[in-house]
C-alpha cells in the first residue's frame, strides 16, 4: 500500500468518522425539532382553544349586553311610564294633562319622535302633542293618513302595531308617512271607545324598538285614555255644576233682592206705622180728654143719653190708644228704637204676677190655672216689663179661647245645655187649624172663628209678642190641634247679651 | 387665593328656561366674580344655537367654549338629557382659547392640531402654562394626527386633557362651542395657567384582553387592513357571529365600542384602546386614532366590575398627584362606551369616585368619543395618548 493510498484510506476512515458524528447530530437536531414543532403545534392549539373560548365569551356577553340594554329599556320604560301616568293622573283638566304629556314625554321617553292625535267631531285625526317633529311636518303626516283609506282604516281597529310586529308592507308605510326607521303606534281607548292615538319613533337605526317598546307604550296610551275619560267626565259634570250653581246663585240673588225689597218696604210701613200713630195719638188724647171733662159735668149738666154716647166715645178712644200703642211698639221693636231694658228676674215671680193680674179674668169663666215650674231656673236677664205683656197677651188669650171650666197650665223649664228657659202656655180651648197656625203671628191676622167674631182685637197682639221674644234672642211657636187646646212654646236665653255674641261670630 | 367655581345645570324641556336657569345656578355660584373662563357641556337635546345667546347673556364678559355630549355628570347623577355650565374665577388665572374650523378639511390633520396650539398661545398671555383642554369632533377619522399636531407645539409632557363630541349614540351630529358660535367638524381648546395650583390627570379603562393575540399585518394611519394577514373586519365576524355587511348594517355592529381593539405597549405592557369607527366595503376597519402596523392586536372585554375599579384607580390616581393639595374642582371625561356599558346603573361607577373625593368639591363631566389623557400605567413622562373606552379625571388644586 503506497502512501497515497494510505492516506486516501485515512481520509476515508475520517470522513466515516464524521458522516458518523454528523449522522448523530442530525438525529439529535431532529428529535429536538421534532420536540419544538410539537410544543409549537400544541402552543398554537392552546391560543385556538384559547380563542374559542374567547368568541363564546363574547358572544355570551353579547347576549347578555343585549339583554341588559333590553332590561334598562324596559325598565326606562316602566320608570317613564310611572312618572307619566303619576302626573296625569292628578289632574282632571284635559289641557294640563298635554301640558303634563309634553313635559314628560319629552323628558322620560328616549323615542326620538312622539305624537299623539285626538279624534274630532268628524271623526277626523288632529295633532294634540308633538315631539321631536316640526309642526308644519305634522301637517304633512296628518295629510298623508288622510290620503290612505288603509291606514285610516288600521287606526280605526283600535290595535298596538309596531315596527317589531308589523306587515312589511304596513311597516313601510309608516316608516315613510312618519320618516321613522322604528316605531309603535298605540290606539288611545276611553270608556266610550277609540280617542285618539299615540305615536314614538326613532329615525336613527341606532335606536331599535322592539316587543318592551310596544308594551310600554300601550300601557301608556291606556294611562292618557284613562286620564282623558277621567278628565272629560269631570269637565261634564262640572259644566252641570256650573249651570246648576249659576242657577241658584242666580236666584239667590234674586231672592236677596226680593227680601231687600220687602225688608225697606217693612222699614217704611214701620216708620209710617210710627209717624202715623204719633200723629194719631196726640189728637186721640185730646178728644179722650175732652170726653171725660164733658162726662164730670163741669162745664154744665150732660143728659144721660149723650153721656152714654160720650162714654162709648172713651171706651173707643181706649181702644184706639191701645191699638196705636201696640202698633208703635211693634214699629219701635222692628226698627230697633225700643231699647230693652234687661235685668236679672225670677221667672216664678213673673209666672206669679201674671197668675195675679188676671186670677179675676179666669174666675169669670171658672177656669183652674196650674204651673209646673223647674226649681233649678236661674235668674234670668229680661225686660220685665215686656215678657209681662207676652204672658198677658198669651194667658189673656188662652182665658178667651178657653170654654168655662177649662184649664190653663204654664209650664218653664231650664236647659242647662243651651243656657235657655223653655216656657209653655198651655190651655185646653178650641184650638185652631194648621192654616191659622202658620198665619197666626202676622200682624192684623185674626182667626175666624165664633170668639173672635164676638170679641174684638186688634190682629196686633201676637205679632208684639213675637217680636218681644225675637228681640230677647229667643224663638216662639206654636202647637194645636182643633177642639184640643193649643200650646204656645217659647224659649229665652239666659243672657240676651251672650247670644247676641255668639250669633254674630 | 382660591378658585370660586359656579356649576349649573338644568333640563327642563323648556329649551330657552333650561339654558338660563343652568346659567343663572352657575353664575350664582361664582358670588359676583368675573368669570374668567365658562366651558358648556349639552346634550343634542338643546340647540346651540338658541342656548348659547342665553348664556351668554349670563356671561358678557367671560370666553366660552364647550361641546355637545351623550350625558352629563354631576356628583349624584347622570343625565343624559340636559345642559350643564362650569363657570371659574381665579384672580390670577389666565387663560386662552382658539379653534380650528373644518378640520376634515385639512390633508394633514396634525397640522389643525398644531395650529389650534398656536392659536390658543396667541390668545394665552402669561408664561406659566398648567393645562391644555380641547374638544373635538368625535367622528373625525384620526384624532392622533390632532394630538401629534398639539404636541409638537405643547411638548410631549405638557399635559394635554381632550374629548371628542359626541350625541346620543346615533354618531350623527355633534357640535362645538367657541365663544359665540357654534361649530361642526371643529376643534376648540383651552389653554390655561395659574401659579400655585396643581393640576393632576388621572385615567384608566378597565378593559381586559380576550382571546389569542394577533397582528396588524397592513394598516396605514387609523386604518387597519388586515391582521393576520386577512381583512381586518374578519376579527369581528368571528367574534360577532356576523357577516360583515350585517355588521356594518345591523345595530349589532353599534356593540363594537363594548370590544374595542386592544394595542399591546411593549414599554408599559399597558393595552392602548381603539374604537372601530367604520368597517369599510373592503373589510378594513376605520379606527378613531393611529393603529401601527406590527403590532400586537387584541380584541377587549369590559365589565362593569373592573371599569368600576379602573374609575377608582384614575379618582386615586388624580388625588395622589396633587400632592396633598385639596381638589377644588373636578372635571371628568369618559368615554360613552362606558354608558353603553353600564347603561341604566351608569351612577354605580361612581362609587368610588364619591368615596375618594368629598361631595362638597365642584364637580361636572361629561360623556365623550375619544380621550386624550396619559397612559394607565404611568409611563414616568405622562405622554398624552389617545384613548377610547377611558375615563379621564382632571383635579385642580
Amino acid at each position: 500500500m503506497d502512501i497515497i493510498s494510505y492516506i486516501l484510506l485515512i481520509g476515508i476512515c475520517v470522513m466515516l468518522i464524521i458522516a458518523g458524528v454528523l449522522a448523530a447530530i442530525l438525529m439529535g437536531k431532529s428529535e429536538k425539532l421534532e420536540a419544538a414543532s410539537t410544543s409549537l403545534d400544541q402552543l398554537k392549539s392552546t391560543f385556538e382553544n384559547l380563542d374559542k373560548e374567547a368568541k363564546e365569551i363574547i358572544k355570551t356577553d353579547i347576549k347578555i349586553n343585549q339583554a341588559q340594554e333590553e332590561l334598562d329599556r324596559r325598565l326606562n320604560g316602566l320608570e317613564s311610564l310611572q312618572k307619566t301616568s303619576r302626573l296625569i293622573s292628578t289632574t282632571l283638566d284635559e289641557n294640563e294633562i298635554f301640558h303634563r304629556l309634553q313635559h314628560s314625554l319629552a323628558n322620560n321617553l328616549s323615542y326620538e319622535k312622539k305624537l299623539i292625535f285626538l279624534y274630532d267631531d268628524n271623526h277626523n285625526l288632529q295633532s294634540r302633542l308633538n315631539v321631536g317633529i316640526q309642526t308644519e311636518d305634522v301637517y304633512f303626516i296628518l295629510t298623508d293618513i288622510n290620503k290612505n283609506p288603509d291606514l285610516v282604516k288600521t287606526f280605526q281597529e283600535g290595535h298596538t302595531f309596531s315596527s317589531a310586529t308589523a306587515p312589511v308592507q304596513k311597516q313601510e308605510m309608516i316608516k315613510h308617512i312618519f320618516t321613522v326607521e322604528y316605531f309603535v303606534i298605540a290606539p288611545i281607548l276611553n270608556q266610550n271607545g277609540l280617542i285618539g292615538i299615540i305615536f314614538v319613533g326613532n329615525q336613527s337605526n341606532a335606536e331599535t324598538i322592539t316587543r318592551a317598546d310596544e308594551e310600554v307604550i300601550s300601557i301608556l296610551a291606556s294611562q292618557i285614555g284613562q286620564s282623558l275619560g277621567n278628565a272629560r267626565l269631570f269637565e261634564e259634570v262640572f259644566k252641570s255644576t256650573q249651570i246648576l250653581e249659576s242657577k241658584v246663585q242666580d236666584r239667590t240673588i234674586k231672592l236677596e233682592q226680593a227680601l231687600k225689597e220687602v225688608q225697606d218696604i217693612s222699614l217704611k210701613k214701620s216708620e209710617f206705622v210710627s209717624a202715623v200713630s204719633h200723629e194719631l195719638r196726640t189728637p186721640l188724647t185730646s178728644i179722650k180728654g175732652y170726653a171725660e171733662i164733658l162726662m164730670t159735668g163741669k162745664l154744665g149738666e150732660v143728659p144721660e143719653s149723650v153721656k152714654n154716647r160720650l162714654e162709648k166715645i172713651n171706651t173707643h178712644s181706649d181702644n184706639l190708644v191701645k191699638l196705636i200703642n201696640n202698633l208703635l211698639d211693634i214699629a219701635r221693636i222692628e226698627s230697633g228704637k225700643a231699647e230693652m231694658l234687661f235685668t236679672k228676674n225670677e221667672m216664678a215671680k213673673i209666672i206669679e204676677d201674671v197668675h195675679d193680674v188676671l186670677t179675676p179674668l179666669m174666675k169669670t169663666k171658672d177656669i183652674d190655672w196650674y204651673t209646673e215650674i223647674d226649681a233649678r231656673i236661674p235668674e234670668l236677664l229680661l225686660d220685665k216689663g215686656q215678657i209681662d205683656r207676652v204672658f198677658t197677651n198669651l194667658v189673656s188669650n188662652a182665658i178667651k179661647f178657653t170654654p168655662e171650666h177649662g184649664n190653663i197650665t204654664i209650664k218653664a223649664k231650664y236647659d242647662n245645655a243651651k243656657q235657655i228657659i223653655e216656657t209653655e202656655v198651655v190651655d185646653t180651648g178650641i184650638g185652631m187649624s194648621n192654616d191659622d197656625m202658620k198665619k197666626l203671628f202676622t200682624e192684623f191676622y185674626r182667626i175666624d172663628n165664633k170668639i173672635n167674631q164676638s170679641v174684638k182685637g186688634t190682629g196686633l197682639g201676637l205679632s208684639l209678642v213675637k217680636k218681644i221674644i225675637e228681640a230677647h234672642h229667643g224663638k216662639i211657636w206654636v202647637t194645636s190641634q182643633l177642639n184640643m187646646g193649643t200650646s204656645f212654646h217659647f224659649t229665652l236665653p239666659l243672657d240676651p247679651h251672650n247670644i247676641k255674641h255668639e250669633e254674630t261670630a | 387665593m382660591s378658585f370660586q367655581i359656579g356649576i349649573g345645570f338644568n333640563k327642563d324641556p323648556n329649551i330657552e328656561l333650561a339654558a338660563r336657569k343652568a346659567a343663572i345656578e352657575a353664575r350664582r355660584g361664582l358670588i359676583g366674580k368675573r368669570p374668567s373662563i365658562t366651558i358648556v357641556f349639552s346634550t343634542i337635546h338643546y340647540p346651540p344655537e338658541i342656548t348659547l345667546p342665553i348664556i351668554r347673556q349670563s356671561f358678557t364678559e367671560s370666553k366660552i367654549i364647550g361641546c355637545s355630549t351623550a350625558g352629563i355628570i354631576l356628583p349624584h347623577s347622570i343625565s343624559t338629557r340636559g345642559l350643564g355650565v362650569l363657570t371659574i374665577h381665579h384672580p390670577e388665572l389666565t387663560v386662552g382659547i382658539g379653534q380650528i374650523a373644518s378640520i376634515d378639511s385639512y390633508q394633514d390633520i396634525s397640522k389643525a392640531g398644531a395650529l389650534l396650539a398656536q392659536q390658543t398661545l396667541q390668545d394665552f398671555p402669561s408664561q406659566s402654562r398648567d393645562l391644555f383642554l380641547c374638544f373635538t369632533p368625535g367622528v373625525i377619522e384620526n384624532l392622533s394626527l390632532l394630538l401629534m399636531g398639539l404636541r409638537s407645539v405643547f411638548g410631549n409632557v405638557f399635559p394635554v386633557v381632550g374629548a371628542g363630541s359626541c350625541d346620543d349614540f346615533h354618531f350623527r351630529k355633534t357640535f362645538q362651542i367657541f365663544q359665540d358660535e357654534v361649530l361642526l367638524n371643529s376643534a376648540v381648546g383651552l389653554l390655561l395657567g395659574c401659579p400655585g395650583i396643581s393640576v393632576s390627570i388621572g385615567s384608566a379603562h378597565g378593559w381586559r384582553p380576550i382571546g389569542k393575540p394577533r397582528i396588524v399585518t397592513k394598516s396605514i394611519g387609523n386604518v387597519i387592513y388586515t391582521i393576520d394577514k386577512k381583512p381586518a373586519a374578519s376579527l369581528y365576524e368571528e367574534f360577532f357571529a356576523q357577516k360583515m355587511d350585517d355588521l356594518r348594517n345591523d345595530p349589532i355592529g353599534k356593540m363594537t365600542i363594548l370590544y374595542p381593539l386592544g394595542l399591546l405597549s411593549y414599554e408599559t405592557g399597558e393595552y392602548l384602546l381603539r374604537n372601530p369607527i367604520d368597517i369599510l366595503y373592503d373589510g378594513s376597519i376605520l379606527c378613531q386614532g393611529d393603529v401601527a402596523q406590527g403590532s400586537e392586536v387584541h380584541i377587549m372585554i369590559g365589565n362593569k366590575e373592573s371599569c368600576k375599579s379602573a374609575f377608582e384607580f384614575a379618582a386615586n390616581e388624580a388625588l395622589t398627584g396633587l400632592r396633598g393639595k385639596q381638589p377644588q374642582l373636578l372635571l371628568v371625561i369618559e368615554s360613552m362606551s362606558r354608558l353603553k356599558l353600564f347603561g341604566h346603573s351608569a351612577h354605580q361607577e361612581h362609587e368610588g369616585f364619591n368615596k375618594i373625593f368629598n361631595s362638597e368639591i365642584p364637580t361636572i363631566g361629561f360623556y365623550s368619543n375619544g380621550e386624550f389623557c396619559p397612559s394607565e400605567n404611568g409611563d414616568a413622562s405622562k405622554r398624552t395618548h389617545l384613548q377610547n373606552g377611558s375615563v379621564v379625571i382632571c383635579a385642580i388644586g
